[in-house]
């Protein structure tokens, strides 16, 4: 028989339906909202005790629609530590796995449909539906016609939030240049980089303005890549013929703001930040206890925003705490005198893996197989892998 | 003048998602008004376009023209189109403009009438309009200016 650890030990405690009719004249948001809020009301809670939302979606990151970024910011649900869209059969299951796994205590699951212009000939006439159809994937005008809607999802605005970072905390960019100079030694010495020249702080102020006062340098670099891994119980990977790496604890994060980022929330209240505390909250490993540390850099900015959310150091103080923490020989960050950062060179050099590389990185650094670039004693991993709007992880693993 | 209609929003905004939620906003700009949905029960704004109130979770929500007065948030300048058959003839002055309704309502646009050097965070920042192939579209410039 298959384990089944999670057996009577999860319940439903709420549910709300909307009318059913072949053109109620509404959008997948208004009618998930209100099935949201009935359920809600059936649960007798309070929409702030939802930690975890699974919306509709037949991706992650279905942003529009009733998913769970414009579930979360219309229900004004101020934190999640988890948050996934499914569609048929999958969402409720999602939801259960979560609670079951610790990741969140109380799970909102919305699933809308609308009559699509696929499945009806009625409905193929519809503008509104039509218009849907066409633009049916990630924000779906998104830098077209209407100039207000070119942020619901973009990198843009990491540019005005770098600016907007300096001006609030008064310092410069030297923190983005010396995670920029930290990755690119470290990729420097990795044969898989595609990035294997290492730059000083001064090539990175004369690197090109992509969005001023954001860089290239700034920017992880677009590659072909695939990363992959397997996962099973600790019981099972005894037997198995690697090293085991275990999943210490971890966290997802939902803030207010997920999509239209211009409105995004400060600096210390975005979905970083919900995510590192959600892992605080669920780890016996501190911060202070890593010996390699994995923040997310398709851009630096988002890399500054996992140090300081992880709490290596206060908001606003990164380039202090990197300059006392630099190790001139190798020209890398050993932060507080131990902790390595990004020892593969991440998306900055080695290419950008949407962070996967920094877990595959992790992985091997705690097996103690990478050979000349590894991290002798390694025992401790702290990775912070996302976007200050979505999909934001923090996970420590642990080798043995 | 009459309300435009549902069909001449949608042909209108070729390239825009209209939809339910949106659509009272996007006749407002085919009138020059620049209209935010606005909860009747408590006054919150709400934004971007969404028929429930996040504050009060009631249902009661109307479009409703803002005063145009703002300050600027955060900001950027676009070196870089996205697209390299198009490349731009001067850097995008890109602005998150903080609305006057409410702190934390922010409305994506372009600052004009404005050298680069003269933004600011947090100037004040009042509604204008542009032209771009035939279509009007919010903008804004710094307080106090001339109509653009």
């Amino acid at each position: 028989m298959a384990r089944n650890p999670l057996k009577d030990k999860i319940a439903v405690a709420g549910v709300g339906s909307t009318a059913y009719g072949r053109d109620l004249a509404r959008t997948e948001l208004s009618l998930g909202l209100e099935a949201a809020v009935k359920a809600i009301a059936d649960a007798g809670i309070s929409r702030q005790e939802i930690d975890g939302i699974c919306g509709a979606g037949m991706t992650p990151l279905a942003m529009g629609g009733a998913g769970f970024l414009s579930l979360q910011g219309a229900l004004g649900i101020e934190r999640c530590t988890w948050v996934k869209n499914g569609w048929l059969g999958s969402a409720f299951v999602y939801a259960v796995e979560a609670v079951f796994s610790g990741l969140c205590d109380t799970v909102l699951v919305v699933q809308s449909n609308l009559r699509g212009t696929g499945m009806s000939r009625a409905a193929a006439r519809d503008p509104f539906r039509l218009r849907a159809a066409q633009y049916g994937d990630v924000g779906g005008d998104v830098g077209l016609g209407d100039f207000a809607k070119r942020w619901v999802h973009s990198g843009e605005p990491y540019a005005a939030m770098m600016r907007r970072y300096m001006h609030d905390y008064g310092t410069g960019q030297d923190c983005f240049g010396l995670m920029a100079v930290n990755n690119r030694a470290h990729g420097a010495r990795n044969p898989a980089a595609v990035m294997r020249n290492a730059i000083t702080l001064d090539g990175y102020y004369e690197s090109r303005m992509i969005w001023d006062p954001m860089r290239i340098a700034d920017m992880d670099v677009p590659v072909d890549c695939a990363e992959a891994f397997i996962i099973t119980t600790a019981e099972r990977v005894r037997d198995m013929r690697m090293k085991p790496v275990h999943v210490h604890a971890m966290s997802l994060g939902g803030a207010r703001v997920g999509e239209f980022y211009e409105n995004t929330l400060g600096w210390t209240e975005n979905a970083f930040w919900v995510a590192l505390q959600g892992l605080w909250a669920r780890s016996d490993i501190t911060v202070a206890d890593m010996d390699l540390f994995y923040p997310y850099d398709g851009y630096t900015l988002d890399a500054i925003a996992v140090t300081e959310a992880a709490g290596f150091c206060k908001p606003g103080e990164a380039a202090d705490f990197f300059k006392s923490s630099w190790d001139f020989s190798r020209n890398v960050l050993r932060l507080n005198g131990r902790t390595e950062v990004n020892t593969n060179g991440g998306g900055l050099a080695m290419g950008r893996a949407g962070g996967s590389n920094l877990y595959a990185e992790a992985v091997r650094q705690l097996r103690g197989t990478e050979g000349e670039r590894q991290v002798q004693g390694a025992q401790t991993a702290l990775i912070g892998i996302g976007s200050f709007f979505h999909d934001p992880s923090a996970v420590v693993l642990r080798g043995c | 003048m009459s309300e435009p209609s549902d069909d001449e929003v949608f042909a209108h905004f070729h390239d825009v998602r209209i939809d339910h939620d949106n659509i009272a906003h996007y006749r407002g700009l085919m009138a020059g008004r620049l209209l935010i949905n606005r909860c009747d029960a408590c006054g919150t704004w709400i934004y971007p376009h969404r028929p429930l109130c996040p504050q009060c979770l009631s249902w009661n929500v109307t479009p409703t023209q803002v005063s145009g007065k703002g300050r600027l948030y955060m900001y950027t300048f676009i070196m870089q189109s996205r697209d390299p058959g198009k490349p731009l003839r001067e850097p995008m002055q890109a602005a998150a403009i903080e609305l006057a309704e409410q702190p934390g309502l922010r409305y994506l646009s372009r600052v004009v009438n404005c050298p680069a050097a003269a933004l600011a965070h947090d100037m004040p920042v009042a509604l204008t309009w542009i032209e771009e192939n035939g279509r009007l579209w919010p903008a804004f410039q710094p307080e106090g200016d001339a109509h653009g």
